[in-house]
């Protein structure tokens, strides 16, 4: 009889885990150039981190990004951002990086970057600019612990707002093939009646997983 | 009746003490060892590399008001660091005690310290951002030990303390840290050659055929 109350909170907790709040997101791609992808072709996912950037890019989306373009049926070759950074140093540092495509030539033109270029079969170069931010929240809640126990009361709701957009650049022909734009947004939710149940609007990873998806269709479609 | 009172007693002392304990400033962190070496192509020339106690034993404490005690250890960074600097720019890199000492078997010496180094925290500069600067001086000595001349770098690091989960400080200042060395080390890469005191000594040096 003992096994009862905490299956009941195993269930309560498999439940509300699995709820979540809605996110609406949109999607655009911008083509300037046909691409496509031989098998031996790799792209490196890289998020911009000159200065001044008041809001960079958070490394978890970069490593999402990356991680879900490399997953799936028509996944591809992705090269981690450390390890591209690491391997390719100093050139892609925040004081080094290109910030546009006029400056790869300068770039290419080492003789040893271009080798490690090669060797590591480079095709694409996508940057990432934008961030995920919370534009509203409202509600209050109160916790307590006492020694009889603890509760929480209250409602609380935030709006996050992911924002994202994707330079593809191809480093074959050192330009510019397109951008990709991710945009999301959710409000997230949590009641509390002694236990807070939080309903999460998972936006930035609805970002992720739109833009890792356009990003693929974009590179493999040889259009 | 007394023991799942004792535990609930433990379990608040345990919040409290975790509560006050994020609250409480300050941090001590110590730089990553694992530096890249630079992607270039290296000049035909063995360079010595001289490194003082003030270097390898760099510690950066700082008081902040009512933010606590910060420290920032760099030292046990700056040989790696250096070394894969100049294993990079140069065929050889050899470790002298002396710069002073003449040496035909090397092209020149160089003898890095650390004149200054800041940070800032999110709470100082209302971002999210730790950041750190660091003065570097290069003193150039020639193989017969004569300083060539001197010249100096300021390397700037920057990290989200948003990357970073909820203990943020310790990592985020790490991470900022680490990005402050890469820079010295892109920076010093990409720009030495120009610095007018060595682009003479190279000059001199390749010609000569130093090793």
């Amino acid at each position: 009889m003992r096994f009862i109350p905490s299956i009941m909170i195993i269930c309560c907790i498999g439940i509300v885990s699995s709820m979540t709040a809605c996110v609406t997101a949109t999607v655009q791609e911008v083509r300037e150039a046909n691409t496509g992808m031989s098998s031996n072709d790799s792209i490196v996912v890289l998020g911009r981190r000159h200065r001044p950037t008041p809001a960079e890019t958070e490394l978890d989306f970069v490593a999402c990004v990356s991680k879900k373009m490399s997953k799936g049926s028509q996944g591809v070759k992705v090269i981690g951002e450390q390890e591209f950074m690491d391997a390719m140093f100093p050139w892609f540092e925040p004081r080094t990086a290109p910030v546009y495509t006029s400056d790869l030539p300068e770039i290419m033109s080492q003789p040893a970057l271009a080798k490690r270029l090669e060797e590591i079969g480079l095709r694409y170069l996508v940057w990432i600019d934008g961030n995920t931010q919370r534009t509203e929240s409202s509600g209050s809640m109160t916790c307590s612990i006492t020694m009889a126990g603890a509760g929480c009361f209250g409602f609380l709701s935030w709006e996050n707002d992911s924002s994202y957009e994707a330079s593809i650049w191809d480093v074959k022909t050192g330009s510019a093939v397109g951008k990709v734009s991710s945009d999301a947004t959710g409000t997230s939710y949590m009641p509390a009646i002694v236990v807070p149940v939080p309903l999460i609007a998972r936006v930035k990873a609805q970002a992720c997983n739109t833009l890792a998806g356009q990003l693929v269709n974009f590179l493999v479609d040889e259009s | 009746m007394t023991m799942p009172r004792m535990t609930m007693k433990a379990c608040i002392g345990l919040l409290l003490a975790a509560t006050l304990s994020a609250c409480s400033g300050g941090a001590t962190i110590e730089v990553p060892t694992q530096f890249p070496v630079p992607l270039v192509q290296p000049l035909p020339l063995t360079i010595g590399l001289h490194l003082d106690k003030s270097l390898t034993e760099y510690v950066h404490k700082e008081a902040i008001e009512a933010r606590g005690n910060w420290r920032i250890i760099l030292g046990p960074a700056q040989k790696p660091m250096f070394d894969s600097l100049l294993q990079g720019l140069f065929t050889g890199v050899e470790f002298v005690d002396d710069p002073l000492a003449p040496n035909d078997g090397i092209a020149g010496v160089l003898h890095p310290s650390i004149e200054e180094l800041q940070f800032s925290t999110p709470q100082q500069t209302h971002t999210e951002y730790f950041e750190v600067w660091i003065k570097y001086k290069f003193i150039l000595y020639d193989n017969n030990g004569v300083a060539l001349g001197d010249w100096e770098l300021t390397a700037y690091g920057k990290a989200n303390e948003g990357n970073y989960g909820m203990k943020s400080k310790e990592p985020a200042l790490q991470a900022a840290a680490f990005a402050a060395c890469r820079d010295a080390m892109a920076f010093f890469t990409l720009e030495f050659q120009k610095v007018p005191t060595v682009k003479n000594w190279l000059q001199s040096a390749l010609k000569e055929g130093r090793t």
